[in-house]
């Protein structure tokens, strides 16, 4: 395998309680948070974050141009950071970069499963918080390697903290736009108005409201990818 | 100064001090007999417990009573003193003339602990308490109702307005103000305030720390009046306001502000402000569905939070990041110009990072101003404003500050010319009362606009209400960051019509002569009058709090009319009676209902 192949890893089908605990400041989230049975279909799932390294080798491939390409890889990645996850991209970024690995972002359920699995596990590793399997306050990204010890059930690695994750699907409440992010990232801000950022539960998501692409790019925000699989 | 002397075996000390009449029983503690229209009162003015031991009132002895009458100035104090299981204290009791119908009564106390080693004092003020017991007695922002008093007044900065004893016919009057109340737990003035505005008021001692001098305990001015309550918060108002520098409200390159009635606050997130489609802000929408509120006359673009934090940007840095950059506000900016419309943008105080002061964040400002021509900075959670940001209003003199909170404190009033009247909180089944802000009335130049983000329906009904009984702007906020709670075409239609009044009656609205609360002639009514002292003209906000109709006479007007009309709210078929060379507005008012009423007066 190529370095800049992802690492999949089989998650078999399976239905499961999905329930997310979601109390924002202001402004509601709304969607179902369940309790509720979902479905998860067979599925590959990147055992990592994508990384700066498969990003690059995909715009190669590809010639890949955002239409809006406002703060699009705003960090500019090079060989150095090859093995940090890929962040600055947009929900579209990460659509393109999945279709072309054959594969798609997971639905909220389905990230919630590939991270908490059938024990329902508060936090990927386990039902205790352990920072240091995890990069969470951090100050900054690290490799997407560098907290194996906190993978999930199924081996996934960084699904709490490093970076968040965006899950697929623009949800539409009638007024308003947004997506789910899943997971925290490294970058814990200082104040209770500001995103609760850090590592974040396995049954956490957070609502980002959609706007133009360069406010929907972020330094801590990336993606991973799955596959359908029969 | 002379030495006053007892003039019957009685020792009782009668005097009088400006327009206030006392009479005191000082045979073996200082008791108050009478207080101008007030008898028989027979209380203590105060009693000490050391250590949960009551000093038996045959302890205290008076030591001298002292007086000086001058032009400007009379006083009359007792010095008392007593010996209590070998702790002796001493005290003063003080009343103090010198503004036409205010008096200073201060009481002081001093104590020398046996050993040196302090006890724990508790005070009482009996006289206070049978005052508070009185059937005439209003609290801060009190009405009778008929069958109790019954709060209608807010105030939500550090000045208390007075308590108020009325005669049964109501024109004689004296209230009582314990006044210059730094928000600190140590200054007793301020527990005073806050306890005579409780239920439980005779329940109160005050614990003192005391010293071997004279130490300030209570410090409390008496307002006299013959002419019924509202000239008591006039007295108030005037008493209050004296010591404010309020130069920076009449800088006429700030007028605008004053005229800012209607904010609307634009989330960006959303389909009110934002088209998905074509990625571009719909400035031109909100301004056109503006028109059905009456036309908003700033904007307040908001787009940081709830987005900060989601990685290092700073709130500036967010600006860049919005289509084509700052360009994007500039655009903006200047589509509002062209109607006429004002345009605000946020702070984040809670924002500041540790390597950021806010001379950093006045230098963004100053730098975004020059970009973008924005008229206004809204401060969010801050209630004061920083030197550094007062420095830019002397570069760029008429751009203006807003804060979220009313001021509280003298320096933040003196220097914050606008600010919003927020009320309301979700969690806790908050419902929008129509009542009396005082702060409106204390500063009617300090224009405040009328916000409760989370209310809706009966509860938005309330708050176009409440809105015009204080004749005051409103913020048109209906995406609560992501909550969408629009106000319907009814609401939108009323305060059209509130918007459209307080444009046309500005003089009168904020007019250095209006008062909350004026006495009303049916127990179910509120009334609040705005009015400037040169015109003839005055606004009656008229409020029927109870749950009947009322029909006939709700107000005694001050004298002869030469026109009147209802220029808001529901028609209240009213009219003007004349009976024995009085005048009385009558009015046939639904319940619920908020009336507004023009008066002009032949004086």
């Amino acid at each position: 395998m190529k370095s800049f192949e992802s690492k999949k890893i089989f998650i078999e089908s399976n239905e499961y309680t999905y329930r997310v605990e979601h109390l924002t400041l202001e402004g509601t989230c709304s969607i179902d948070h369940g309790p509720r049975n979902v479905k998860i279909k067979n599925l590959l799932v990147d055992k990592y974050p994508v990384t700066n390294q498969q990003y690059s080798f995909f715009l190669k491939k590809t010639g890949y141009k955002p239409r809006d390409s406002q703060r699009f890889l705003d960090h500019k990645p090079n060989k150095k950071i090859f093995n940090l996850p890929v962040v600055f991209v947009s929900q579209n970024d990460a659509i393109a970069y999945a279709k072309w690995a054959g594969g798609r972002l997971p639905t909220d359920e389905e990230w919630q499963y590939i991270a908490a699995g059938p024990k329902y596990l508060d936090w990927p590793w386990g039902d205790k918080f352990n920072p240091s399997l995890c990069n969470h306050d951090g100050h900054k990204l690290v490799s997407v390697k560098a907290n194996i010890k906190g993978s999930s059930w199924c081996g996934c690695v960084d699904m709490a903290g490093n970076c968040w994750e965006w899950t697929a699907g623009i949800h539409d409440d009638g007024n308003h736009q947004f997506a789910l992010l899943r997971g925290g990232s490294y970058f814990y801000a200082h104040d209770h108005w500001h995103i609760g950022g850090g590592a974040r539960k396995n049954n956490y998501h957070w609502k980002l409201q959609i706007l133009n692409e360069g406010m929907n790019r972020a330094a801590t925000l990336g993606f991973r990818c799955v596959y359908d699989a029969i | 100064m002379m030495q006053y002397k007892f003039k019957d075996k009685k020792k009782c000390i009668d005097f009088s001090l400006g327009n206030l009449n006392l009479s005191l029983d000082v045979d073996k503690n200082i008791f108050l007999k009478e207080l101008n229209f007030i008898k028989n009162i027979n209380n203590e003015l105060f009693s000490i417990k050391v250590e949960n031991k009551l000093i038996p009132k045959n302890k205290y002895k008076i030591e001298t009573v002292s007086k000086n009458t001058n032009v400007n100035f009379t006083f009359i104090s007792i010095d008392f003193s007593q010996n209590f299981e070998n702790d002796f204290f001493k005290g003063r009791i003080s009343f103090v003339h010198k503004k036409k119908n205010i008096i200073d009564f201060i009481f002081q106390l001093s104590v020398r602990w046996h050993k040196d080693i302090p006890k724990k004092v508790l005070l009482k003020f009996p006289f206070l308490i049978n005052l508070h017991k009185n059937k005439n007695f209003l609290k801060p922002g009190d009405i009778f109702d008929g069958k109790k008093r019954i709060n209608k007044g807010v105030w939500n900065l550090h000045e208390y307005p007075p308590s108020i004893i009325s005669s049964n016919l109501g024109n004689q009057c004296l209230g009582f103000e314990f006044y210059d109340q730094f928000p600190w737990q140590a200054n007793y003035n301020l527990g005073m305030s806050e306890a005579i505005s409780n239920e439980n008021f005779e329940k109160l001692q005050t614990e003192v720390q005391l010293t071997r001098d004279l130490t300030d305990i209570i410090l409390m001015k008496i307002y006299t009046s013959s002419s019924g309550r509202e000239k008591i918060f006039s007295l108030w108002k005037e008493n209050t306001r004296e010591r404010y520098d309020l130069r920076k409200y009449h800088d006429v390159k700030n007028r605008w502000i004053k005229k800012n009635y209607l904010q609307h606050f634009m989330f960006a997130y959303g389909e009110e402000a934002f088209d998905y489609k074509k990625i571009e802000f719909k400035i031109n929408q909100i301004i056109k569905e503006g028109k059905e509120f009456g036309g908003y006359d700033s904007i307040l673009f908001w787009h940081q939070y709830p987005r900060l934090g989601l990685d290092e940007s700073t709130q500036w840095q967010l600006y860049k990041y919005l289509p084509k950059n700052y360009k994007t506000i500039k655009k903006i900016v200047h589509i509002c110009h062209t109607h006429n419309i004002k345009f605000f943008i946020p702070f984040k105080p809670w924002d500041i990072r540790s390597n950021e002061s806010l001379d950093s964040h006045a230098k963004f400002l100053e730098k975004f101003i020059k970009e973008t021509s924005i008229d206004g900075f809204f401060l969010d959670t801050m209630s004061s404003l920083p030197e550094s940001f007062l420095k830019i209003q002397k570069k760029f003199p008429s751009f203006e500050f807003c804060s979220e909170g009313t001021p509280k404190e003298q320096r933040q009033i003196e220097s914050l010319t606008s600010s919003w009247d927020q009320i309301g909180d979700i969690r806790r089944n908050f419902r929008v009362d129509v009542n009396s802000n005082f702060f409106r009335f204390l500063f009617p130049e300090h224009p405040l606009n009328l916000v409760s983000r989370w209310s809706v329906g009966s509860d938005k009904d309330a708050l176009i209400k409440r809105a015009a009984f204080n004749g005051m702007g409103m913020v048109i906020w209906q995406d609560i960051f992501g909550s969408w709670l629009p106000f319907s075409a009814q609401q939108k239609k009323k305060i059209k019509s509130l918007k459209n009044i307080l444009s046309k009656y500005h003089k009168s609205f904020f007019g250095d002569n209006s008062i909350p609360l004026i006495p009303t002639l049916s127990k179910k009514i509120i009334c609040n009058t705005f009015s400037d002292s040169s015109s003839t003209q005055k606004i009656y906000s008229i409020y029927n709090f109870g749950s009947n109709r009322i029909n006939g006479r709700i107000l005694k007007l001050p004298s002869a009319i030469n026109k009147f009309k209802q220029i808001f709210g529901k028609n209240g078929d009213i009219k003007i009676e004349k009976k024995r060379n009085n005048f009385y507005l009558l009015a046939n008012l639904e319940a619920n209902e908020v009336i507004l009423v023009s008066i002009k007066f032949n004086i």
